[in-house]
């Protein structure tokens, strides 16, 4: 367990400051939407919450599945590695704890965890994985000033436009993942 | 839905605001994830022209250009206000929830830490109900998604003539 700087890689609960959708109110609609978005959402506070706007959350787990889990491209714990970073870089602690879990899971070790608790900004144990942090980093913190000396460093690394677009994507995700998380409720510490 | 290139489904938003077209090889990049390019697509649209009750398209599309010129992201700003100038209610009056969905929408875009609970309470006030909320904070946070692939497909188009043989 890794408890650093206000974050951690335990498992958290959310809870909502809406009204989520109680399941037996349920249209046909909103349980296919919620059943197709997470194994857990008929009982998630947070995709009970978004299943208020069933056709929007289709699309946005339509677009979030396919990001963080389409085989090929971008090995997946490098796209768990950028949402890590955005992630604390935003200072969504429940969004992180979910992303640290899934590397350590994916690339079987927890040192790079421990890094970007610490300071995202340095993160990484190999030249590859700093590249990728500090490309999430600027992608959240500066996307207006975003150029081509910010994707010089990933085709150095020897990666095709595929793989950058696939981090790019699992970044941009973040942008959009953490602000839910953090606008609609909040992180229950254990 | 009513953008410019509805006609040719070969371009998108996320295009068009990059500056992508058919024949650029980055234009084909994106579409070895052809699922993200339909769902990022698909979200622009329900998000925006997805009825919701007490948010009206035209509000939607005022809150996404103030959030795109807001980031520094022109081309997606642009393509909001077209829409708005294109949309049949946009002389009809803004509702007077507009200033408060318009601070909800700007302290979100530029720092997410700033959410907290009293910003959800204030839509509430202005007469938003709960399923009205969770359109415009999926419609913001999309948006910051949206202009970041955008910035990022930029930031490669420009150095793409250096990088490759």
């Amino acid at each position: 367990m890794i408890r650093r700087n206000g974050f951690t890689d335990e498992s958290l609960d959310w809870r909502s400051w809406l009204a989520p959708l109680q399941i037996a109110d349920a249209t046909p609609l909103q349980l296919e939407v919620l059943d197709e978005s997470h194994a857990q959402s008929r009982t998630s506070p947070y995709y009970l919450t978004l299943a208020h706007q069933p056709l929007m959350l289709r699309h946005r787990s339509a677009a979030y599945n396919a990001i963080m889990y389409a085989p090929g491209g971008l090995p997946r714990a490098e796209r768990e590695l950028g949402a890590m970073v955005v992630s604390v870089s935003n200072g969504c602690v429940y969004c992180t704890s979910v992303h640290a879990q899934r590397f350590e899971q994916l690339a079987r070790r927890s040192d790079t965890v421990e890094q970007v608790f610490d300071d995202p900004a340095s993160a990484g144990t190999s030249e590859r994985e700093r590249a990728i942090a500090r490309f999430a980093i600027a992608v959240t913190e500066r996307p207006h000033a975003l150029g081509a000396d910010d994707i010089a460093p990933l085709r150095a690394l020897g990666m095709r436009d595929e793989e950058i677009i696939d981090l790019l994507h699992a970044v941009a995700i973040f942008g959009w993942a953490n602000r839910l998380m953090q606008n609609l409720g909040e992180p229950v510490l254990p | 839905m009513s953008t410019p290139d509805a006609s040719n489904p070969e371009i998108d938003v996320i295009d068009r605001a990059a500056g992508l077209a058919p024949g650029d090889p980055l234009h084909a990049a994106r579409r070895f994830r052809a699922k993200v390019v339909e769902a990022s697509e698909a979200s622009h649209d329900a998000l925006l022209h997805q009825p919701v009750e007490g948010l009206s398209t035209e509000d939607r599309l005022r809150v996404a250009a103030h959030v795109c010129t807001a980031a520094g992201a022109a081309s997606l700003a642009q393509h909001y206000q077209a829409e708005l100038a294109a949309a049949a209610g946009r002389d009809a009056p803004p509702s007077p929830a507009l200033p408060a969905m318009l601070q909800f929408a700007g302290a979100l875009t530029s720092d997410p830490r700033r959410g907290d609970r009293a910003a959800i309470e204030a839509l509430r006030s202005a007469g938003l109900g709960d399923a009205a909320i969770v359109a415009l904070a999926q419609l913001v946070a999309f948006l910051a998604y949206q202009l970041r692939v955008v910035a990022g497909l930029r930031a490669m188009h420009a150095g793409a003539e250096g990088a490759r043989p």
